[in-house]
């Protein structure tokens, strides 16, 4: 028999394809990191958070943790731990609690006293200005807190250094134990530090931290501890939990298929090939796809693509069993008999999956949609193989028949049992919408529901953010401005009427660029309330009349005024290079383009919960500042992404009805293939429910996978319904074992691939096992429960 | 509760007649004994007047106001003169007000500031493991005119404070003296609000 030209012309496109495929997928980059399941088009305030989310200084925040040995130990550690860090230059800063370390700040600070206290206005040089101030400074002396400030308070003596620590020091200070910050709660000491990279750079935050361990070996040799945790410790080990697990299920779904095939096809080497040359064509296409359309692929979307695994074996089971000779027919003729009989609808069940995946394509997720793009594409490879190069290569299908014979009898038998069952599962499916009815919304996952560290990982997380007082969910005001000027100025503007919150007990604290960073108008008038050097010394003179301090020691402190009268401004680019240059940078982020200048206030809540109303009403004069409620903002996101995440999987569902419906003309056999299934996804969701199980987004795609998979099974017992009914009654029909228990195989390995997720540890990947699997199983034994088959 | 005290303060009595008679035989006054004694106060109100002697400075500098306490670990030092000024710790919180200006932090997390907080807290409210956590204590004299040496236990503290010296009369402080590493000094004198030692200790 020779193949017309054009199938040949198929098979070498398909390998052409494959090669092609190939050369992608060696280049693909590969991410892993969870901004790809955030938004693509935020409201303002998420649009903050995300930045923070993405690149700001949260996500380069490293926590780290000493334990083990005695306090002193663990000081003496923490201080020669962190002064490797800081020489390795991969951290902008390292903080321990050690103050020694900030020499080079405090002398920054102190010589830009005049342009940076807080104190320092016109009022502050007059008579009774400076003696309130020398009055203040000298009530520290005598006591410990003025060992630090003596011998500066000839050059200080009105104590401007000490008001600029004053509010630039945190109210929520860490605990300082042996001159190194250590924990309340446990013991152990603590610090932090801010890598150079970004959050997003997963390879240069992973050598961050390889650095951290590799700097600890010393310490760990005397006994001492490390705990490392952040966002970017998260990031990094959620991709190589990712990276193991998406390689562990790629080979116990490919060793269980194969297994599975090997049984069913008896042992037939040459037919386990073929069976899974459609599989590799469907990853390999899915993974190419999204790397071109993406730029990169994502680890959850590659460990989501296993299951393809499942789902692709099933168009070669279809066809290697359906297009097997009948006995004493002509062989050479399966393919052609295939494509007459089944193809249509292995052809419409590709299309309702498609359907299904493509409501994907529009989430604003873009991890979502490589999902979509990855299923669409896998799924449309896989079937195309089947449908183009099948033909060719397997003319009359798989010649062994393994278990087959058995396997079809089995599920010949189930059909006989099944429909008897019909009303008892009906009744379950009642019962399902009941309980679906009674019980609280089951969808109530968060954000956190997606990342794969587990829960001892969080606590680690939280302890330590508790101990240095860097609290996560904290609520943020946002001001935007067009340039760094009126961005800091509207900082002040928000600090005045922050410092009122204060005053009433709203809140216990903030922090503001504006303390670190003055606005230049601020700055200028500090600048012009210093009176010339002439005016000061009278002014002096009569100040300290009768004081603790005599004017004539205090010549020092008139010339640094005058040297402050004309030392130029400050700016952020001008702190670049100085130890302030962190701090700054991560309370005003720079604008550019059409990007605005954006300047954060974190608060400190009091002793009562923070009040957002009340916040935003404080706040409502300055137009261009935005209270932003991490927490809260981040249940919105999901709230939004979860609900146009339903919204998008009911069009979805409706696609796929109307895609059915166009090519049955039907409306009777569109209601025939529709109950099988919605009743599937009802119960699966009211035993989920039952169980307590809080669903997410991933349950919603499960749940999109389960009718995408499930319709084509329904389809199938349709088609034979179909034509047993277009028979003259009477007509003995015997049912095709073979197709029976084709389908009963292709549920099979779909089953495994999704139970597999189920058992995996990223949240991810077990959220879609554990709907998908129950959910086609289901969807299997309803359709037969349901669309009746006569036997003969 | 009326019972115990008095048991207890019989305790000390008998205490203190033991110190008489056996003299230097025994250390019977020791810190256990003190700690005893503070501890039945478990609320109470005093002026001070502090003076502080600073190398640097042409004279000494003079403040005065009030002190109050309650058990366990509420302490407040309120300036009246020459200007008000208020610290009060409550539990690891110390809020700092000068004026309209108001901040609050951890007191751990100011090693500098808690060793002076934690010795007259420690030492109003008889709080011997606060005291122990910071300080090596001597206790000599006796109930009727006892001197408590706290000597700082970290050596970066000690950098800072040389010792506290706190004396008093039976369960009242009545001075409190801070020798500072550079030779500063200050000296608070203070005095009961309630004069009556036998009215305040049952009155809770």
């Amino acid at each position: 028999m020779t193949a017309p030209r054009s199938r040949l012309l198929a098979v070498a496109l398909w390998a052409l394809g494959i090669l092609a495929a190939i050369g992608i997928t060696v280049r693909t980059h590969f991410v892993a990191d969870l901004s790809a399941f955030l938004p693509r088009s935020p409201s303002a305030e998420q649009a903050v958070l995300l930045d923070q989310l993405r690149s700001g200084i949260a996500a380069r925040l490293v926590l780290i943790g000493i334990e083990g040995g005695t306090p002193e130990t663990r000081s003496g550690a923490s201080l020669a731990y962190a002064k490797t860090l800081r020489a390795s230059g991969l951290f902008d800063a390292v903080h321990n609690g050690d103050n020694s370390a900030f020499e080079a700040t405090g002398k920054f600070l102190f010589e830009h006293r005049y342009l940076l206290s807080p104190a320092v206005d016109a009022q502050r040089f007059t008579v009774d200005g400076l003696r309130a101030g020398i009055d203040d400074a000298t009530s520290l002396l005598g006591t410990p807190a003025g060992a630090a400030i003596k011998s500066v308070i000839l050059r200080d003596p009105t104590g401007e250094t000490v008001r600029m620590a004053e509010s630039m020091l945190p109210t929520q200070a860490p605990k300082s134990e042996g001159g190194v910050w250590s924990s309340r709660t446990t013991p152990r000491a603590v610090l932090i530090a801010t890598t150079h990279a970004d959050g997003g750079d997963l390879d240069a935050q992973e050598r961050a931290l390889t650095l951290l361990r590799t700097s600890f070996a010393p310490y760990e040799a005397k006994g001492l501890r490390l705990l490392v945790s952040g966002s970017g410790s998260f990031a990094v080990a959620s991709r190589a939990q990712i990276k193991s697990e998406v390689e562990r299920l790629a080979i116990a779904g490919g060793v269980a298929i194969v297994a599975l095939l090997l049984v069913a096809f008896g042992g037939s080497l040459r037919t386990l090939v073929t069976a899974l040359l459609p599989v590799a064509t469907g990853v390999l296409a899915g993974i190419a796809t999204v790397s071109l359309v993406f730029g990169n692929v994502h680890g959850i979307t590659l460990g989501f693509g296993t299951t393809l695994i499942g789902e692709a074996v099933d168009y070669a089971i279809y066809y290697l069993i359906q297009a097997r000779t009948p006995p004493g027919a002509q062989p050479g003729g399966g393919a052609q008999r295939w494509l007459g009989a089944s193809w249509p609808t292995v052809r419409l069940g590709l299309l309702t999956s498609v359907c299904g995946f493509a409501a994907l394509l529009f989430s604003g997720f873009p991890g979502l949609a490589q999902l979509g793009v990855f299923s669409i594409a896998g799924l449309v490879g896989a079937a195309l193989t089947t449908r183009y190069v099948f033909t060719v290569i397997a003319p009359d299908g798989a010649p062994g028949m393994g278990l087959r014979q058995r396997l079809g009898h089995a599920v010949g038998w189930c059909t006989d049992v099944l429909p008897r069952l019909r009303w008892p599962l009906v009744a379950v499916t009642v019962i399902s919408v009941m309980t679906l009815a009674l019980l609280p919304s089951p969808w109530r996952g968060d954000l956190s529901s997606l990342s794969p560290a587990g829960a001892d990982k969080m606590k680690l997380d939280a302890d330590l953010r508790a101990d240095v007082g860097a609290t996560d969910a904290g609520t943020l005001i946002a001001v935007s401005a067009p340039d760094e000027a009126s961005a800091l100025a509207q900082a002040e503007a928000i600090g005045t009427r922050l410092d009122k919150l204060i005053d009433s007990g709203a809140i216990a604290g903030y922090e503001s660029p504006a303390r670190v960073l003055p606005s230049p108008a601020t700055q200028k008038a500090r600048q012009q309330s210093l009176p010339d050097a002439e005016t000061l010394r009278t002014r002096l003179a009569q100040a300290t009349v009768d004081g603790p301090l005599p004017a004539d020691r205090l010549g020092a402190f008139i010339a640094d005024v005058q040297a402050a009268r004309t030392q130029p401004l400050i700016t952020r680019a001008s702190l670049q290079g100085t130890p302030l240059a962190g701090a700054i940078d991560a309370l005003l982020i720079a604008g550019s383009g059409d990007r605005p200048w954006r300047a954060l206030l974190s608060l400190q809540p009091g002793a009562k919960p923070l009040d957002a109303a009340q916040l935003r009403a404080a706040i409502a004069d300055v137009p261009a500042a935005r209270v932003v409620a991490i927490k809260p903002e981040l249940d919105a996101l999901y709230a939004r992404y979860l609900h146009e995440a339903t919204l998008q999987a009911l069009l979805g569902a409706l696609a796929v009805c109307a895609l059915l419906l166009l090519h049955l003309r039907s409306w009777r056999r569109l209601w025939r293939i529709t109950q099988p299934v919605a009743a599937a996804v009802l119960i699966v969701l009211a035993v989920l429910s039952a169980a307590g199980v809080a669903l997410g987004i991933l349950h919603l795609v499960g749940l999109l996978l389960s009718v995408a998979i499930g319709s084509n099974y329904a389809l199938f017992f349709d088609q034979i319904r179909d034509q047993q009914e277009r028979q003259p009654p009477g007509t003995k029909l015997a049912i095709d074992n073979d197709t029976l228990a084709s389908l009963a195989l292709a549920n099979l390995t779909a089953v495994i691939s999704f139970c597999l997720l189920a058992v995996s540890s990223i949240p991810a990947l077990y959220a879609i096992g554990e709907v998908v699997a129950p959910g086609i199983l289901l969807s299997l034994l309803l359709s037969a429960a349901f669309i009746s088959t006569r036997r003969g | 509760m009326q019972q115990r005290i008095d048991r207890r303060r019989l305790l000390v009595g008998l205490f203190a007649a033991a110190t008489f008679t056996a003299r230097a035989q025994t250390p019977a006054f020791a810190l256990e004994q003190l700690m005893q004694l503070l501890g039945q106060v478990k609320t109470g109100e005093a002026s001070f007047v502090e003076k502080r002697y600073v190398s640097m400075l042409e004279r000494t500098l003079e403040t005065s106001g009030k002190l109050t306490f309650e058990a366990p670990d509420s302490f407040m030092r309120e300036t009246l003169k020459p200007r008000h000024e208020r610290m009060a710790v409550v539990g690891n919180m110390v809020t700092m007000s000068v004026g309209s200006r108001s901040r609050t932090v951890p007191l751990d997390s100011v090693p500098e500031a808690a060793v002076i907080f934690e010795a007259i807290r420690g030492t109003l409210t008889g709080n011997r493991a606060a005291l122990e956590r910071h300080f090596a204590p001597t206790v000599s004299g006796a109930p009727a005119r006892w001197t408590l040496e706290l000597v700082p236990l970290m050596p970066r503290l000690r950098e800072l404070v040389m010792s506290v010296r706190v004396s008093g009369q039976q369960a009242y402080v009545r001075e409190v003296v801070v020798a500072m590493a550079d030779g500063d000094r200050s000296v608070m004198t203070i005095t009961p609000v309630i004069a009556d030692p036998a009215a305040s200790a049952p009155a809770r």
